[in-house]
């Protein structure tokens, strides 16, 4: 595919911002997107051991681990959408011709991953009490967890898909006779699939640190309970993280000629130590892991693990499409558009920190309360403003609009 | 040789592309347009409930909510995105006009929806378990944030009708392209049938409730929530009609079937008489019954109203500039944008297209009727189904007309030239006129029970003339 041909696929319209900031947005975003992946997978999986163990403290486990699953879902889902926006703003001729090329799967992966969540909360309503009651349906659970490694698999496919344009006309027209159907997967690479996918089990022992160190605030938890998770917490975490970098070997070792160069790149190795540092510091930590708030760190250095992982994605992406293609995301051309640029991170920043910063630290708080919370007036009071900014907002939505309108 | 932007094409021929766009949009309209109606409700709900005392409200925004976490907040929340990816596979262009423009837009709508997820959940699971001002609280956080959504989605689809102001085209920016008229008219339309759909749906939850006394109340309360947003956004139906542009008015006189308003009345009619009912009888109202409320607000007020929508804003997808079949139609100066029809004009659709195999670029004897085909896909089969089955099956049109050159004529004359209303501006050269004209005249003998246009395409090209090349 000529470099002019993928130029010509470009939106016309061009972006209301400089290209580089779709590109971060879209780092951070899918960073925070596969964390929730990997805690929904990892919730799910151990749910499904947790549902065929009758030890209480498996069965507890898998109780939390449901409802973790549920909500991880949801998160997953709503951070995707960022990262899904923002690849269409600056690779939109990859992103939508691979899309194309693979049309029904496309479709699919909307009936397959309704299926998915459906077959998880039927088994939340088979199960509304783990702890107590023997499991019932687990295959809902099975089901569900087939359903997300597949649409898993599908997402993979358009993104390895993207970076092949000199494939594309060969996978569009075979033998020079156009197939519309978009019915072919048409490229993979299993190992990079792997990597991906055994990272949720490194991610899910670091957030279950998080949940033991959660509930150790709470008043009258079980200790031992909490003991019994550390092993298991430090072990997924360690064999997770070993797992995950083999694969990332074997994906490094039978990377396409083109993309050679990103396994021995500084981006590459950036990755390895993050990933590296994130696993070891909790058994690095010793007891200070339980002191203070250091049980919280360990999944926090795995967020910024991630959002490395992702940058190094990105990397991959966008040098590759440079290198072998002409195909320079950062010339896009540029529309400039104050008003919706400065909304977006006035939003963001202010109405979005403070609304989510009240809600998450109500939400935290009544959790580590017995009986009734009330909040401090302090946090009241963020509480008071986080209503007055969605007020702002939207009074300033109709005064821009009518003032528009009439102008 | 210059080059145009546009995508390999996905054809479907079952439904068709444009269709499968549709019910998943159909769909999401309910999950999406209930959840928000929803938000509000419960805003209202515990305000009352903390006021006078009625802990039971509580236990029904419980319960409605936890029904909605799978409505609106699974199968909607995924048939939400499920709308950019069918898009991107079936009008890859539309969407990417729409995210270019609106990409801040779109952005800062995902803001409410991550408080609207955290907020959903709160509201749903932290019942007694936070004083009752924080949870009133949390209720309007929930509320505001879940209107935020409705408010920027609105401006974004009144944009694919028609920029908000005509400046738009001269001078560009996002201001002028989302504000409008036609916004404010559709907020004020959605925001009254989005209670209805609330009312209909909270049916489902408020026919389980086995207390009689509350069953009634809340019944009550649905049944003037649903008569009342009924009425009024009947009456905003009108309002929104008058600020659609003169062409879509002149299209919906002539293109939407006799049916239609006729279909809307009756809904409305139904829907109406439905909550009159179960205000008079809440005895009336079951989880069953509701349910197939649901589905008649479905099928026969959604599903008509977002095809006329479609319908209305042809030959455009988006913005008045982007035809449906992916060609840019006319310059946008604000945006840079230039029309490409002069480069078909100049160049042939199939010289100009990126993805058109090699042997297909030029127009010979032994090909004519596959070029056909390429150019079917790309210029006819977003709105046409080249099967017999779909959206306006493309040989529904002519007729069983298998005479190559009065179809060329037609194709050259009617959309050629441009002047053929709620079509694209099509310019067939001499040679990819005749080809796709063999296309069709092939496709006009195909069997209903062997609807496969390729394969009989190609069969064509035994009796197609002999003709001249692109070059």
């Amino acid at each position: 595919m000529e470099t002019a041909m993928l130029y010509a696929l470009r939106d016309p319209a061009g972006v209301p911002s400089h290209p580089v900031i779709f590109l971060v947005l879209g780092v951070l975003t899918w960073a925070l997107h596969i964390a929730a992946v990997h805690v929904m997978l990892g919730a799910s999986t151990l749910t499904l051991f947790g549902a065929f163990k009758q030890d209480a403290h498996w069965r507890r486990l898998a109780a939390a681990m449901l409802n973790t699953a549920k909500v991880a879902v949801s998160v997953a889902i709503v951070l995707g959408v960022a990262p899904l926006l923002f690849v269409q703003v600056i690779y939109d001729p990859f992103w939508y011709t691979s899309n194309v090329l693979s049309a029904r799967w496309v479709i699919a992966f909307i009936v397959l991953l309704i299926g998915g969540y459906l077959a998880l909360y039927a088994f939340y309503y088979r199960n509304p009490d783990m702890q107590a009651k023997p499991t019932r349906g687990a295959w809902h659970l099975v089901l569900s967890i087939g359903l997300m490694l597949v649409v898993g698999w599908i997402m993979h496919v358009l993104s390895v898909q993207m970076l092949l344009p000199e494939q594309w006309m060969q996978w569009y027209a075979p033998e020079g006779h156009i197939d519309p159907s978009g019915q072919q997967l048409h490229a993979y690479h299993a190992a990079r699939f792997a990597f991906f996918i055994l990272l949720s089990e490194a991610v899910t022992g670091l957030w279950l640190l998080g949940y033991r160190r959660y509930l150790m605030g709470r008043e009258g938890e079980d200790p031992a309970y909490i003991a019994w998770l550390k092993p298991m917490a430090l072990n997924l975490a360690l064999a997770g993280g070993v797992l995950a970098l083999a694969a990332g070997a074997v994906w490094m070792l039978s990377l396409p000629e083109k993309m050679v160069w990103f396994a021995t790149s500084a981006w590459m190795g950036a990755a390895l130590v993050a990933l590296l540092a994130a696993v070891a510091f909790p058994r690095l930590l010793g007891k200070r892991l339980d002191a203070g708030r250091w049980g919280y760190v360990p999944f926090a250095l795995g967020a910024v693990a991630l959002i490395v992982v992702a940058a190094a994605r990105e990397a991959l992406r966008f040098v590759t499409l440079l290198a072998a293609h002409g195909y320079d995301a950062l010339d896009y051309k540029l529309n400039w558009d104050g008003y919706s640029t400065v909304l977006f991170f006035v939003t963001f920043a202010v109405l979005g920190g403070v609304v989510l910063g009240y809600l998450l630290t109500v939400a935290w708080k009544a959790g580590q309360t017995q009986g009734v919370y009330v909040p401090s007036p302090g946090l009241t009071r963020l509480g008071q403003l986080a209503v007055l900014l969605l007020v702002v907002w939207i009074v300033q939505y109709f005064a821009v609009g009518f003032y528009v309108w009439a102008r | 040789m210059e080059y145009i932007g546009l995508y390999p094409v996905w054809y479907e021929p079952g439904l068709g592309s444009g269709w499968i766009v549709g019910l998943i949009a159909t769909v999401h309209v309910l999950f999406s347009h209930t959840a928000v109606g929803a938000a509000l409700f419960f805003a209202y709900l515990a305000t009352v409930a903390y006021r006078r005392n009625q802990p039971e409200l509580l236990d029904f925004i419980k319960r409605y909510g936890l029904f909605l976490l799978v409505f609106s907040y699974v199968l909607g929340s995924i048939t939400g995105p499920g709308i950019w990816y069918s898009t991107t596979v079936a009008s890859p262009r539309g969407i990417s006009a729409l995210i270019h423009s609106f990409v801040w837009k779109w952005a800062t709508e995902w803001v409410f929806f991550v408080i609207e997820v955290v907020g959903v959940y709160m509201i749903i699971y932290l019942v007694g378990k936070v004083d009752r001002a924080t949870h009133l609280r949390i209720s309007v956080i929930f509320a505001l944030a879940s209107y935020g959504t409705m408010l920027i989605i609105i401006g974004i689809l009144s944009f694919m009708m028609w920029p908000g102001k005509p400046e738009w085209f001269t001078e560009g920016g996002y201001l002028n392209g989302f504000y409008g008229a036609n916004t404010f008219a559709q907020l004020a339309l959605r925001t009254a049938f989005m209670f209805t759909m609330t009312a209909v749906v909270g049916g489902i939850v408020a026919g389980a409730i086995k207390d009689p006394a509350f069953k009634r109340e809340i019944t009550r309360k649905l049944a003037l929530l649903g008569m009342a947003s009924t009425v009024i956004g009947g009456l905003l139906f009108q309002w929104y009609m008058a600020t659609l542009p003169e062409t879509a008015e002149v299209i919906a006189q002539n293109r939407l079937p006799e049916w239609f308003s006729l279909s809307l009345v009756v809904a409305l009619s139904v829907i109406f008489a439905w909550f009159a009912a179960t205000w008079v009888r809440p005895g009336f109202l079951t989880p069953a019954i509701a349910s197939i409320m649901t589905l008649v607000v479905l099928v026969f007020g959604l599903w008509p109203e977002e095809t006329a929508r479609e319908s209305l804003r042809k030959p455009y997808v988006a913005g008045q500039y982007v035809y449906s079949n992916q060609v840019i139609a006319r310059d946008v100066p604000g945006l840079g944008i230039h029309s490409e029809i002069p480069v078909l004009e100049r160049q042939g659709f199939q010289q100009s297209q990126v993805f058109v195999p090699q042997g297909l670029k030029t127009v010979t004897a032994g090909n004519a009727a596959e070029v056909g085909h390429s150019l079917a896909l790309t210029t006819c089969s977003n709105c046409h189904s080249l099967s017999d089955t779909g959206m306006r099956p493309l040989a529904g049109y002519f007729g069983g007309n298998r005479d190559v050159a009065a179809i060329q004529v037609y194709l050259q004359g009617a959309l050629g030239t441009g002047n053929t209303l709620y079509m694209p501006h099509i310019p067939l050269n001499d040679a990819e006129a005749f080809a796709l004209a063999s296309f069709i005249a092939g496709m006009n003998r195909i069997s209903p029970l062997h609807p496969e246009p390729r394969r009989v395409a190609v069969n064509a090209t035994a009796t197609a003339p002999v003709t001249q090349s692109q070059e």
